[in-house]
């Protein structure tokens, strides 16, 4: 081999947060999608990753349905979720402010954490498929096949709404919701319906970033915040409502959380993605998010 | 902007004075005196937290920075130079508002979900720093605070009594302070911009530095519960100091009791506080994620059903009962008003 080993050290740090960072993508273009088009922060986001691995966890460890593919069952389910949750809980608090928003969702996040803790304990739980620990090499780096499998599909799965919000009449209309919501409505938007579908699909993306890692991650209730608050990182440094920015950000978060990890130490991945943030909004606040109000 | 107290009111007040007082004389019950405690602890983080949630709006999740700031301060003030924590805990309060200077400026670039998100940030980031750097306060493994036996200029005491004394005294300056805050000009600048920060810009209040300075108040105040908390338990690492659930529960409280209300928070730990304790009490403390479940369903369940919190609730009965004749509110119901016109 020519590269040297530090650069091949890279390679293989870039590749692994890639990879990884193709699932971060699925949850910030969720977190994306229902800001963009409910207005809402859903600080759930992450445990809807949980229930999606829990999900899966339990079909491979009762029918042996091989994670990847119990991705069939998680993301209906999830939307299923989606479409109660808007419906009973978030429809409420809609232009109530940030108060009841940030809390209500908070608080659904604290309450699915801790049913977890309550109906499955605390433990760590894996799934071991065949091809967990396999491994394709590519010059001097190694790629794990479970998440190669899980990026592909990640990847596959964005484009796919990406599509759907372009081309198809209900996707129309929540890219129209989402840039002004009243004149969507003049337009003969009904909200109820927009809304209802973009927080089910929101949640069905979580609900496969929950079945596509479950053969290389463990599920154990407080799972979702790593994920989640990769996302906000993520959806604060992409545009926001932006299923691209979003997606290209969290490609970015998962190779310097990877670089973080092999440079600064094990536990110095998420030193690295705050720090990144607070730079962020130190350095550039008006070409972010927060430049808007709301 | 003074208010004339009626004599019954001037009464009740005493009397619930009085009774905060005799309390630890007439119960003697250790774990009864531990509740005690702690609800007079998580009502003053709690009046702390709504000073910037409550009244200027800006709802913060990262509150355990200050705790942990203040509480590590005062420790390693005592541990490696010998400062008493009566000292210690003036030094966290300043150490925990400087921190809060910086914190604020990045912070308060953001709105709404993504300021609550940042603080969450920044508070984790001193957790980790804290964990990583093992030679500066003791790494993850933390410390127990020296057993000086009785020793009141040290902040040691034998009697839980004691610590009750020492919670009361600052939950007693938290909402004087408050109360202050409420009618000074910088009540209305806080309200102001609490309803409508563009709008308040507009008509000339310095939105940055009015932030900054309820920035500066709460953040000292919690720094000083931090110190006091660690004095308690006797015990420090980045776990305790830094941990999320002080965050949480300090803006748990003021929400379920009334979120912006001088009285909210201490309603609100009152309700929370002890029936989370005794709900661990019957299931034994085995099962994790008892008291963090219960807190979720009643903090989903107020936002739903009583956004402006408990306490209006308990002041309309008051008012019902003794029929109380407008002009002569006593504190709670004005605050309780205020809180009534609060619309998210």
């Amino acid at each position: 081999m020519l590269l040297s080993p530090m650069v091949a050290v890279i390679a293989q740090a870039l590749v692994n947060g890639l990879l990884i960072g193709g699932i971060y993508a699925l949850v910030s273009i969720g977190v994306t999608l229902i800001f963009g088009v409910v207005k809402i922060v859903n600080f759930a986001q992450g445990e809807f990753v949980m229930i999606g691995m829990y999900i899966s966890y339990w079909l491979a460890t009762r029918t042996g349905l091989d994670p990847v593919v119990s991705l069939v069952v998680s993301m209906p389910l999830l939307f299923l979720v989606g479409v109660l949750l808007q419906r009973f809980l978030l429809r409420r608090v809609l232009g109530l402010g940030d108060m009841p928003q940030i809390f209500l969702t908070f608080a659904l996040s604290l309450l699915l954490i801790n049913l977890g803790v309550l109906l499955f304990t605390a433990d760590y739980r894996t799934v071991d498929t065949s091809y967990t620990n396999s491994a394709i090499h590519i010059g001097p780096v190694y790629v794990g096949v479970a998440r190669l499998i899980a990026f592909v599909l990640a990847m596959l799965l964005s484009g796919a709404l990406e599509v759907f919000l372009r081309t198809t009449d209900l996707g129309k209309a929540m890219r129209a919701a989402a840039q002004n919501r009243d004149v969507a409505m003049l337009m003969g938007v009904n909200p109820d319906h927009v809304f209802s579908m973009a927080v089910g699909l929101s949640l069905a993306m979580a609900g496969a970033a929950g079945s596509l890692i479950m053969p290389f991650y463990s599920v154990y209730p407080g799972v979702g915040q790593v994920f989640v608050l990769m996302a906000f990182v993520a959806v604060v440094l992409g545009t926001l409502g932006n299923v691209r920015g979003a997606l290209l950000a969290s490609l970015m978060m998962g190779m310097g959380e990877s670089l973080g990890i092999q440079f600064v130490g094990a536990d110095s991945g998420l030193i690295v993605v705050f720090v990144v943030l607070l730079l962020t909004l130190a350095l550039r606040p008006s070409g972010l998010f927060g430049g808007q109000t709301r | 902007m003074k208010r004339r107290l009626r004599p019954s009111a001037v009464m009740g007040l005493t009397a619930v004075a009085l009774a905060l007082v005799l309390l630890p004389q007439i119960v003697s019950n250790p774990f009864a005196v531990d509740i005690c405690i702690r609800v007079l602890l998580f009502a003053f983080i709690g009046v702390a937290w709504n000073l910037l949630g409550g009244y200027a709006k800006q709802l913060s999740l990262g509150h355990s920075a200050y705790f942990g700031l203040g509480a590590y301060t005062s420790t390693i003030l005592l541990i490696r130079y010998g400062v008493s924590p009566w000292i210690g805990i003036v030094a966290g309060g300043i150490v925990a508002m400087l921190a809060s200077l910086p914190i604020g400026a990045l912070c308060f670039r953001l709105r709404g979900p993504y300021f609550a998100i940042a603080t969450i940030a920044t508070a984790q980031v001193l957790m980790l720093l804290f964990l990583k750097f093992r030679d500066f306060a003791w790494g993850a493994e933390g410390t127990t605070i020296p057993n000086l036996g009785n020793s009141p200029w040290m902040m040691q005491f034998d009697a839980k009594a004691a610590y009750y004394y020492v919670a009361l005294i600052l939950l007693g300056i938290g909402l004087a302070i408050t109360s202050w805050v409420e009618r000074s000009w910088m009540g209305y600048y806080l309200v102001a911009l609490g309803e409508d920060q563009d709008a308040a810009e507009a008509v000339g209040v310095n939105v940055p530095r009015i932030k900054r300075d309820i920035y500066l108040i709460s953040a000292f105040l919690t720094g000083l519960a931090g110190t006091f908390y660690v004095q308690y338990i006797y015990f420090i690492d980045p776990n305790t100091a830094f941990n999320f659930n002080v965050s949480v529960e300090a803006a748990l409280v003021s929400i379920v009791g009334g979120i912006g209300t001088l009285w909210g928070p201490v309603v609100g730990t009152l309700l929370l506080e002890p029936t989370s304790a005794l709900v661990q009490s019957w299931l034994g403390g085995s099962r994790g994620g008892v008291q963090l479940t219960l807190y979720a369903v009643i903090l989903m369940a107020v936002i739903l059903w009583r956004p402006t919190g408990l306490l209006g609730i308990l002041v309309g009965a008051y008012e019902r009962m003794t029929g109380a004749a407008p002009g002569g509110a006593p504190t709670a119901t004005a605050a309780a008003r205020k809180g009534a016109s609060f619309d998210g």
